[in-house]
């Protein structure tokens, strides 16, 4: 089973140095963070603003790349989470037949935007993110944390 | 304008990247050009993920995850397109623009492309890498005045903080 997902926005992450994309289902039941590096963050926030670079940035490149022969992008699948890493598909149409190529998610997310597809997620990752996020909160919990039971 | 870059075919000049250079004072890098004909170098400035990728591709390392340029070249592995050659091909205001030739059964295609992500793409495709002479004679001093200037932005910007 797939949801298919909307990006919410980009939030910065001061604690990791890092931003994290709001990916969320259209019912906003699901949520799901992915954290991404800063120039990965500024491609796919370039796209969300519909800002035209004066230069081709590297996913408009990428763009160029497929529309030079006429390859489409017709989804992207955010498949895997693995030790905190995501595992994306980009999903290709060319000349009749499909692809699916493996990638980041951000490379997927950036991509999709600039060629107007859809973003999916498989519902095994939003389970896995749930409780990833449960093992992260457990370990950040401090010995002290637990000693306030005993007082 | 590819038009005119393949007439002109036979005067293109054979570059190799030697290699790439933190700039300390800006969140850049700097790319150092050889001439494969003579050894005669010039810099190009570029950003930092787009350098720190051409400098992957020169290590020839492989990231656990494919990075923004092996992606492209898998597209291109996945759809048999071949990237040809990428010609730096123009030089305004200190900024260089690239075209990337590709080919697929026969069909040739151009694209635009920034000098880094051409670059960044030649090197995992194997793809020879050229300018013309015309850039080649534009860019003589310019990497100099470049330096200064960035040099003096950044002088600036320190005082003032």
């Amino acid at each position: 089973m797939i949801t298919q997902m909307q990006v919410k926005g980009l939030m910065f992450d001061p604690y990791n140095n890092a931003y994290i994309v709001v990916l969320r289902d259209e019912d906003e039941a699901e949520m799901l963070p992915i954290w991404v590096g800063k120039s990965e963050a500024s491609a796919i926030s370039l796209a969300l603003e519909h800002m035209a670079p004066p230069r081709p940035m590297t996913h408009d490149f990428m763009k160029s790349f497929l529309d030079a022969y006429n390859a489409k992008v017709i989804s992207v699948v955010i498949t895997d989470l693995n030790e905190h890493t995501y595992f994306a598909k980009i999903h290709l149409m060319y000349e009749d037949s499909e692809y699916a190529v493996d990638s980041r998610p951000s490379d997927a997310i950036a991509l999709a935007i600039r060629s107007e597809a859809p973003i999916f997620a498989n519902e095994s990752v939003i389970r896995k993110q749930n409780s990833e996020e449960l093992e992260q909160w457990l370990e950040n919990l401090k010995p002290e944390d637990f000693g306030k039971l005993d007082s | 304008m590819s038009d005119s870059v393949h007439s002109n075919s036979l005067d293109l000049i054979p570059l190799s990247v030697s290699r790439v250079v933190e700039d300390a004072n800006t969140d850049t890098r700097i790319l150092v050009l050889t001439r494969t004909d003579d050894q005669d170098t010039f810099m190009i400035w570029v950003g930092a993920p787009e350098g720190d990728s051409i400098r992957r591709a020169l290590d020839s390392a492989t990231p656990p995850r494919p990075m923004s340029h092996d992606l492209v070249k898998s597209f291109g592995e996945h759809f048999g397109i071949t990237t040809k050659r990428v010609v730096l091909t123009d030089v305004k205001s200190s900024t260089y623009y690239a075209t990337v030739f590709l080919e697929n059964k026969g069909v040739e295609r151009s694209i635009d492309a920034r000098p880094s992500d051409a670059i960044a793409l030649a090197l995992r495709t194997h793809a020879p890498i050229y300018t013309t002479q015309d850039v080649w004679k534009r860019r003589s001093g310019q990497h100099l005045d470049a330096w200064l200037a960035k040099l003096d932005t950044k002088d600036i910007d320190t005082q003032e903080v």
